[in-house]
């Protein structure tokens, strides 16, 4: 049915971004039409911006949709008349996706089957094909090495003829795995997330920092119910999934691994460190045997978009295996989506952060950029420092060190943590305002140890480097500032965000400050950064530090 | 020279109308007005020069360039009736005719001959109209040349793939092999060739005689005749043909045409096809299907939403130009790299930057500025054209489109017409002009009205109902033009529908309201269509807005369009991000500083953004704002022409207290030094007069700054289409044209009263006073007369004059033959004479 709404909440543009005014009555049911194609980008306070990519249209072949429900739901909410050019592209697009399956055939293993023969026959002029596939056993059937599924899905992906996976999973080692829901539930977007992984087989589950995507991984290991491998960036991170997992489930300490720089340990659940697995001795990758060492039912990324390049290469042979991937963006910095999206899986679930929000699972925060002006001096010594030591210089001038200590004087009493990218810095600030640092060569034990210190009340102001962006669950932080970062990393800041963004015991707002040294490129690093913190619906101020100064407790 | 010229000294005094015509010309004079007009109409290459009569007239439609033209205007079936009548005895009758197309009764291998004589009517009246075919149905002729051009010959094949008759392939044989193949078929001799070959004929178009001669017929000789059966008739045989060929030759089934050729006459071939002519007759035009059908609302936005864009789209285009566009390449047109720079500027693809350039260049609101360095800008038509509403504007755009024959879809191709080595065609460049491309576009949008409303067509159907209407001729056409010109207009028509779709013509392929009311209008009816489409268009297209949604993410979005004030201000304050029925733009601090050395004050932009957002102004664009304009002026930069400086201050402000330093326009920039605006030479000169001894330093420093503006070529009028062949004459000019050529006629055909002693067809002579007496009677009468007439140089003609006054020696009278009112001195007229009373 077409239908022209004379005054619709969605604009379409011509670089097919889907422009969704958010305060229009219809805004929540266009929302729940295009979220399962487009992706949102940015999600400012009056207009959302969605965009049409390829993957989208693939994803949602994937999970169903055909590209009739995709122009219905466009032409139903578009304010003004859709270019008929768009409707074709998407119709055209979409139809791309599923002419060519990967199944299981009885006799002959894994196949490559098309439904269009001249596709097949495209696809396999292709040099890059060539090696992946084998004998050719009918007009529309191909054989293809089972090694070669994830590679093959990968490069018939980027011949923009992506396949359909059908070949299914191996069950793997069975291993009784409940959720000891005791007390605590999963929250209904938790089980929504976990049943549209189950249901997809395998792909990515994006949750905001803080919505509790390690009980998403736990729900998905309840419905496998079986060995299971986790990857997880570092080993903070890989106790707190252990803590987690020892407290939500029916698994035991003894019945979880770890496998990591200190301990190679190798049970039904294992946790690995992306590190240990990319560490290389003598041109090859020794704990490569992991993957193999038991049958593993179900294996988690966590993460997915920090992904380092060569698990991509070691996923591509675990693709008999479900996969299961937890990210809080799909952003790649590094433009690696499609392989996500080959190798992984497709999206199969997707919560806007600002709606976890409002449901009241994280908390609200007030992110603040505070801009320092520098002195003459430092400004000269800006003007004339290299190139490449601009951006440490500006980051670590003493004037945004005495603002940060202002920062803190003035949040006494809440529990701080002050995050930095540059360790002198932070030593500096650790001396002055008399709070222990945590960095890269801070002792595992030493770091939890001071962790518990800070979730007891004991320390209240915690100064941390990088190595705290991942994973470690500070439950009590209220404020954060940050004082210097990886160049415009907007996961960086997606993570430090997350760090305050549990919610709260007694309901407080969280404060988010970054501290900006006025024109210099710090500035415009924090600009990127700030970018995507607005475009993620937080309104965020910028002040000058004077008036933070002189204002004193005030604000 | 062709046959048909009437033999004029034949003629009796009988006159023509009764009987069958005898000639072209006689057919011609026996039609009315409305019917000549028709054939001007269809031919108007006959029209120029206007022919004096109509034996001209008849000749030139015999010339084989107008008769090829003609041809090449056919639809498929009337092609078809032309070449089946070209491979008919001559004359022929309509029986006959109707028989080679339809093929022999009870033959079902052909169409349904209901159906070809439904269609066989109007595909003669369509031939006798355009004076391809004339005389009555039971003796039709058609035009010599026509016949040439369509009859088989053995160096061109012809498109019925039949070959020459029986008669014809032996014409150069010996009588004695002649009666061989008689006796052969089993008929008896004959005295002479004549008879014999008619014999011959007969036993090949007696059905039922031949089917007889055939059911002997050893199998492979079947077989041969089945391959040459449908054409080409040609074949090859050896000195020694085998058993099989040998029956073949003996019987004259196959007449030897040349050494080691041989052929299937047609006589034979017509038996063997059931006496059709065309394997494939398409008697009725293939339909146009509807692919999809769309509601008629959903039509109208969708065409209405791409108006819109199509408008945004070149406003964009000579905004992008207007600070001086792209530079005219020496050939003409644009640079390929001009044109991608505008495809990125456009956010599109080359060649749809090439149709929107053509498209401004048609409308005339672009030009070069035939300037030395000679560059694209827009014309002052552009000031104009932007000042209307929007559906004007859009009218303005699709009324330039229509009749243009530029084609931009050719663009980045090679041109194969003009040169074998092909240059590459640049847009707004030379050579784009194909004659073919107003009518071929008529002609799409026409079949797109003739769908049900909504309805888009299939185009695989709209481009073979495109070449059933203009069939490619044989290969008598393709042999003399470069270019495949069924190719062309294939493209044409594909580009037309494109070229609809983005304009805003159709919507979801389907012909809009508002374009096929514009459609409909042509001529005197073009004003009050552009009027009506105006109207119908103007309210589905988007109110402009007064305001936009400003965000904390720095960006602004104007949810459709907008006031034009507002998005020029606002375009200089920010950057656009995104464009389509709205409008994303960025602030950043570079859009900010530029809004700033717009002149704006920080404040100004505040109360801007306040009394356009709907919203409060977020605090991050605020702070943007203020941040921004903190330091911007911070840096002053000027122009001056020379600079004086000295380590003496006092000795500067002595020259600046000089009254006579005024006219070096000096200023303190700073202790110790001045700029002026007088040049160097001019300073240095000054200074010294004023009693100083300046020294010059090598002239760095000099800033000069020129303003940018907005370029305008002088006033150019739009490129004039290039149509094929003359005009299509209107009413006016046909209705006058016939008349003269009728007067023409009468004047050089027109039996005369005889007068005593006088040759007809010779000049009137008649007495000085009998010529005044005439004359003064058929001013009284009202009658006209005919007059011998010898002008200034000398030479004699004779018109058909109808006096109206005569007086002082000259007669005033209404030429029939010139078609004006002309005045002649009595003693140039050599004489008169009455008209018959029958003219």
């Amino acid at each position: 049915m077409e239908g022209i709404h004379v005054n619709g909440p969605l604009i379409v543009q011509s670089d097919k971004t889907l422009l969704l005014e958010v305060d229009h009555d219809q805004a929540d049911a266009c929302r729940r039409a295009i979220a399962p194609f487009a992706e949102l980008e940015r999600a400012p306070e009056h207009i959302h911006t969605y965009r049409l990519t390829p993957l989208g249209l693939w994803n949602a072949r994937a999970a169903g949709h055909d590209a009739e429900q995709v122009v219905d739901a466009l032409v139903e909410y578009s304010r003004y008349p859709v270019p008929h050019a768009l409707l074709v592209d998407i119709a055209e697009t979409m139809d791309r996706y599923g002419r060519l399956t990967l199944s299981k055939h009885p006799a002959h293993g894994l196949v490559l089957t098309t439904t269009d023969r001249p596709v097949l026959e495209e696809i396999l002029r292709s040099k890059r094909v060539a090696p992946l596939v084998g004998a050719r056993i009918d007009a529309d059937t191909v054989a293809v090495h089972p090694s070669e599924r994830g590679q093959i899905k990968q490069t018939l992906l980027k011949l923009g003829w992506p396949a359909e996976d059908l070949a299914g999973y191996v069950d793997g080692e069975a291993h009784e795995i409940e959720l000891a829901e005791d007390g605590w539930a999963l929250r209904p977007y938790q089980k929504q997330a976990v049943e549209g992984f189950w249901h997809g087989g395998s792909g990515v589950v994006v949750l905001p920092c803080g919505a509790g995507k390690t009980l998403v991984g736990a729900g998905a290991m309840a419905e496998a119910k079986a060995t299971t491998l986790i990857l997880v960036t570092n080993t903070v991170s890989a106790r707190q999934w252990k803590h987690e997992l020892v407290k939500r489930t029916s698994l035991t300490e003894d019945e979880i691994g770890e496998y990591s720089g200190t301990k190679k340990e190798i049970r039904p659940v294992t946790i690995a460190t992306y590190q240990v697995l990319t560490t290389k001795r003598k041109g090859i990758y020794p704990h490569l045997e992991l993957f193999d060492s038991r049958d593993w039912g179900l294996v988690i990324y966590d993460e997915v978009h920090l992904l380092p390049a060569p698990v991509f290469k070691f996923t591509a042979d675990l693709q008999a295996r479900r996969r299961l991937g937890l990210t809080a963006t799909l952003v790649r910095e590094d433009g690696r989506e499609s392989d996500v999206f080959s190798l992984i899986g497709p999206k199969r679930f997707d919560a806007p952060w600002k709606e976890i929000e409002a449901q009241g699972y994280i908390a609200p925060a007030d992110c603040v950029e505070v801009r320092v002006n520098l002195t003459d001096s430092e400004r000269l010594a800006y003007a004339t420092a290299e190139a490449e030591e601009k951006y440490r210089f500006c980051a670590t001038t003493a004037t945004k060190r005495k603002v940060t200590e202002a920062l803190v004087r003035k949040h006494q009493g809440e529990q701080t943590l002050v995050i930095g990218q540059y360790i002198d810095q932070l030593d500096e600030l650790g001396e002055h305002l008399d709070a222990p640092v945590i960095k890269g060569e801070t002792s595992n034990a030493q770091r939890e140890k001071l962790f518990d210190a800070f979730r007891n009340g004991e320390i209240s102001v915690l100064v941390v480097s990088k190595v705290a962006n991942f994973s470690i669950d500070l439950p009590e932080a209220t404020v954060a500032i940050q004082v210097s970062g990886t160049f415009g990393s907007r996961q960086e800041e997606a993570q430090r965000l997350g760090r305050v963004l549990r919610p709260k015991a007694d309901g407080h707002e969280a404060r988010f400050y970054s501290v900006v040294a006025r024109d210099t490129i710090d500035q415009d690093f924090a600009a990127h950064r700030q970018r995507f913190l607005a475009e993620q619906g937080y309104a965020y101020r910028i002040i000058d530090a004077d008036e933070l100064l002189a204002g004193g407790q005030g604000s | 020279m062709s046959t048909h010229e009437p033999d004029r000294a034949a003629e009796d005094g009988s006159g023509a109308g009764s009987t069958a015509p005898r000639s072209l010309a006689e057919a011609l004079r026996a039609r009315d007005d409305a019917s000549l007009g028709a054939l001007l109409r269809a031919r108007p290459d006959l029209l120029s020069p206007v022919p004096s009569d109509l034996t001209q007239l008849a000749t030139r439609a015999g010339t084989r360039a107008s008769v090829i033209r003609a041809l090449e205007h056919l639809d498929r079936f009337t092609l078809q009736t032309a070449e089946a009548l070209a491979v008919a005895p001559e004359p022929t009758t309509y029986g006959t005719l109707l028989a080679l197309l339809a093929g022999d009764e009870g033959d079902d291998a052909g169409v349904d001959a209901r159906t070809v004589s439904a269609a066989l009517p109007h595909a003669v009246a369509a031939l006798r109209e355009q004076a391809l075919l004339w005389g009555p149905d039971d003796r039709l002729r058609l035009v010599r040349t026509a016949r040439e051009l369509l009859a088989p010959a053995p160096q061109r094949p012809s498109p019925t793939g039949l070959g020459p008759t029986v008669a014809e392939a032996t014409a150069g044989m010996s009588p004695g092999r002649i009666q061989e193949i008689v006796t052969a078929a089993g008929l008896p001799s004959t005295h002479d060739p004549v008879s014999a070959v008619a014999s011959l004929t007969a036993l090949f178009t007696d059905r039922p005689r031949m089917s007889a001669l055939l059911d002997e017929a050893p199998a492979d000789a079947v077989e041969v005749l089945s391959r040459l059966v449908w054409g080409p008739p040609y074949g090859q045989v050896t000195a020694e043909p085998a058993a099989h060929l040998r029956w073949l030759l003996d019987r004259g089934l196959l007449l030897p045409t040349a050494p080691g050729t041989v052929v299937l006459p047609r006589e034979a071939a017509l038996h063997l096809r059931g006496g059709r002519a065309h394997r494939a007759l398409e008697p009725v035009p293939p339909a146009v299907d509807p692919a999809a059908t769309h509601r008629a609302t959903v039509v109208n936005a969708t065409a209405a939403g791409q108006a819109y864009t199509a408008l945004a789209t070149v406003e964009e285009l000579l905004k992008d130009w207007d600070e001086g566009g792209p530079a005219v390449l020496r050939a003409g047109g644009l640079s390929v790299r001009d044109l991608k720079r505008t495809a990125a500027a456009l956010d599109t693809t080359e060649p749809l930057a090439a149709f929107w350039v053509e498209l401004a260049y048609a409308a005339g609101l672009i030009a070069p500025d035939g300037e030395a360095d000679e560059q694209y800008a827009a014309t002052p038509a552009y000031d104009n054209w932007l000042e209307q509403p929007a559906a004007e504007r859009w009218v303005r755009l699709v009324a330039a489109w229509f009749p243009a024959t530029r084609t931009s879809g050719l663009v980045g191709g090679r041109d194969g017409a003009v040169s074998a080595a092909g240059r590459t065609l640049s847009v707004l460049g030379p050579h784009l002009d194909r004659s073919a491309a107003p009518e071929v576009r008529r002609r799409v949008l026409a079949l797109l009205s003739e769908l049900p409303e909504g309805a888009s067509p299939d185009p695989e159907t709209l481009l073979a109902r495109l070449r059933w209407e203009r069939p490619l001729r044989g290969a008598a056409a393709s042999s003399d033009d470069a270019g495949d010109p069924d190719d062309l207009r294939a493209r044409i028509a594909r580009w037309t529908l494109t070229e609809a779709e983005l304009l805003g013509v159709t919507g979801r392929g389907a012909l809009s309201e508002h374009g096929r009311t514009l459609l409909d209008g042509g001529g005197a009816a073009a004003a009050s269509a552009e009027a009506a489409a105006v109207a119908l268009l103007a309210p589905l297209l988007p109110e402009p807005l007064d305001h936009v949604l400003l965000q904390a993410d720095l960006t602004a979005v104007a949810p459709g369009p907008l006031e034009r004030p507002l998005a020029e201000a606002l375009s200089v304050l920010a950057d656009v991000e995104s464009k389509g029925g709205a409008t994303v733009y960025r602030f950043t601090p570079g859009s900010v500083r530029r809004a700033l050395d717009s002149g704006r004050t920080a404040s100004d932009l505040h109360d801007f953004l306040n009394t356009h957002s709907r919203t409060p102004v977020p605090q991050p664009l605020a702070y943007l704002i203020d941040d921004v304009a903190r330091k911007h002026g911070h840096l002053r930069i000027g122009a001056a022409s020379a600079y004086v400086r000295c380590d003496d201050d006092l000795l500067l402000g002595e020259i600046l207290a000089d009254k006579r330093s005024a006219g070096l326009r000096l200023r303190r920039l700073a202790p110790t030094v001045l700029a002026a605006q007088a040049d160097p030479a001019a300073l240095l000169e000054g200074l010294r007069q004023m009693g100083f001894a300046p020294a010059a330093e090598s002239p760095e420093g000099d800033v000069l700054i020129t303003r940018a503006h907005a370029r305008r070529t002088g006033p150019r009028t739009a490129p004039e289409p290039v149509p094929e062949g003359p005009p299509v004459p209107d009413g006016t000019l046909l209705t006058a044209a016939v008349r003269a050529i009728r007067a023409g006629d009468l004047a050089s055909t027109t039996p005369r009263k005889h007068a005593p002693g006088e040759q007809s067809g010779a000049l009137p002579r008649t007495s000085a006073a009998e010529t005044l007496a005439t004359m003064q009677a058929a001013v009284l009468t009202g009658e006209a007369v005919w007059i011998g007439y010898v002008n200034a140089e000398g030479s004699a003609s004779q018109r058909v004059i109808a006096p109206i006054r005569v007086e002082g020696g000259f007669v005033t009278a209404y030429d029939h033959t010139a078609d004006e009112v002309r005045t002649y001195p009595l003693h140039r007229v050599t004489g008169v004479a009455e008209l018959e009373a029958e003219a």
